[in-house]
């Protein structure tokens, strides 16, 4: 091996450092734009629990799962989320189906429990997540003035694998996932969403 | 006027669906309000945990390549990299799909990138001017799906070749153009046809098998991919894997590369036949298609490996030397 350098070792030399300088000089400036980790979050108030959560989502049991606000639920008997006012009555005169496909709306009796009448009571409505597909049902229905809206639809982190691109993102026709910065999870704290058509 | 009257009648319905609104009783101290459980999103010490595992990954590879010059070696951190960036990831972040992510902050500076995703992107890159497409061979859980399905790799014809050669880069353009602005087709009601898009994301072969869940489309062609590459290798990697034609142009010239002999040359031959990728040209490897697999060193001579006594390639050496006649 001369100890001279070859045309073909100063070309490569010249590139790599070109190389390295062009890539060093991007990856600062991008870096200086450069945020904490950003997550999809499902904007409430555009949500219009159009079912696409469920579908749209990568995963085959989707990462949208909905979700009951406690303090602004009314607790009420006959909840328009839970059972479906259209169906047909059973013998004591209340609706018998269920809005939920999944009965995923679970409801336990709190307060004092009224034996004469198991109807009469308040419910804390819960939801059992490794039911609930995300469809929004039940978010429909709660909306004023049927019901308090306390039910929403929200992305569960423990089940949201982070991709690159939402898939509920690019068909949400009410552009109401965003891209929000971590941590401080707040539907106002990004710059502006994703910038999609 | 108007705007009063609208102002009045906005407080007026809003106080009409307040009347509306049930509050639970109180009762009395004997229940408290369950606040609803957020799960959090995935630690700070765990996203700093992939980019360690990258850099990791990286300088193993590139130690058990360039080094240590070992295939055994090789074939454990791919089968490591598929479980980890693969399976246990995902898929998701990886440098191909970051392509994407990096034009977007480029083009549009209200996006906001990730510093995990910039490391993604820019690291392997680095490597790559430093030691070739050690990614490729060693970390790619891609790359590693396809090279460990690879039975019996045909050649690919000279012709085709130069033709499909050409594929990463226009894919790469096509990736680029449509993640930074989108094809501007506008449909009747007036919303963008095709706007931006991830393109890589949405037609990645293999992340239907890391979530273990995808639409028919996905699922078709990944399966479409692994069974092509059981007989032609890397398809992904060489015809279509628009990061691989970065890696290419940085591995070009890079520092240090796969050298196939460890001291001399003996012209045999031996180690472009062992090549499953068409990577070895004038009995060295081709820096920009080389993807440092680890293959060709067993087959070379010289590349001593003691089984009962006598190296293994040279037995090899001599057999093929003996079919020509020539002892």
């Amino acid at each position: 091996m001369s100890e001279t350098t070859t045309r073909r070792q100063f070309i490569d030399r010249t590139c790599r450092v070109i190389g390295l300088t062009a890539l060093g000089g991007a990856a600062g400036l991008l870096a200086r734009r450069a945020s904490a980790h950003a997550v999809f979050q499902v904007d409430p108030v555009k949500c219009t629990a159009c079912d696409l959560c469920r579908t749209s989502c990568v995963l085959s049991l989707s990462a949208v799962k909905a979700v009951n606000e406690f303090s602004k639920c009314g607790y009420c008997r006959l909840c328009p989320a839970y059972m479906d006012v259209t169906s047909q009555p059973d013998e004591k005169g209340i609706p018998s189906g269920k809005v939920c496909p999944q009965d995923a709306l679970k409801r336990r009796v709190v307060g004092r429990e009224d034996p004469d009448d198991p109807n009469n009571n308040y419910y804390e409505y819960t939801v059992d997540e490794a039911r609930c597909t995300g469809c929004g049902k039940c978010v429909k229905a709660c909306k004023p003035p049927a019901g308090n809206g306390s039910l929403r639809l929200e992305i569960r982190y423990d089940r949201c694998v982070g991709c690159n691109e939402c898939g509920i993102l690019v068909t949400c026709p009410s552009t109401a996932i965003v891209r929000v910065l971590t941590p401080g999870l707040s539907p106002t704290a990004a710059p502006g969403g994703e910038p999609h058509a | 006027m108007w705007p009063l009257i609208l102002l009045v009648l906005a407080f007026a319905s809003s106080a009409l669906l307040a009347q509306y609104q049930r509050k639970p009783p109180d009762f009395g101290g004997t229940y408290t309000f369950p606040t609803p459980t957020h799960p959090e999103p995935r630690a700070s010490v765990e996203r700093a945990l992939d980019m360690v595992m990258l850099g990791a990954g990286l300088g193993l590879g590139a130690y058990l390549i360039l080094k240590r010059r070992t295939r055994a070696g090789v074939v454990l951190l791919s089968i490591a990299a598929i479980a980890y960036f693969g399976f246990y990831r995902k898929g998701c972040t990886c440098p191909i799909g970051a392509i994407q992510n990096v034009t977007l902050a480029l083009v549009d500076p209200r996006y906001l990138i990730s510093f995990g995703v910039l490391v993604f992107f820019f690291l392997p890159l680095v490597a790559a001017l430093l030691v070739g497409r050690v990614f490729c061979g060693a970390v790619c859980p891609h790359g590693a799906v396809q090279d460990l399905v690879l039975l019996r790799p045909k050649k690919v014809p000279e012709r085709v070749d130069r033709v499909l050669r050409w594929l990463p880069y226009v894919y790469l353009a096509v990736v680029v153009l449509f993640a930074g602005w989108g094809l501007p087709i506008v449909a009747e009601g007036g919303k963008a046809l095709v706007g931006r898009r991830f393109l890589i994301c949405e037609w990645d072969p293999f992340i239907g098998l890391f979530r273990i869940t995808g639409s028919f489309h996905m699922l078709a062609i990944g399966a479409g991919f692994i069974v092509a590459g059981m007989f032609y290798g890397r398809p992904y990697c060489r015809w279509l894997c628009p990061y691989g034609a970065l890696l290419s142009l940085c591995s070009r010239v890079a520092w240090k590369n796969v050298s196939i002999t460890p001291d001399k040359e003996l012209s045999c031959g031996l180690c472009a036949e062992s090549c499953p990728y068409d990577a070895i040209h004038d009995f060295q490897a081709d820096r920009a298609s080389c993807v440092a697999c680890a293959r060709c060193y067993d087959s070379c001579p010289r590349h001593v490996k003691l089984r009962r006594g006598q190296p293994v390639a040279l037995k090899l050496y001599r057999r093929s030397q003996a079919g020509t006649g020539v002892s």
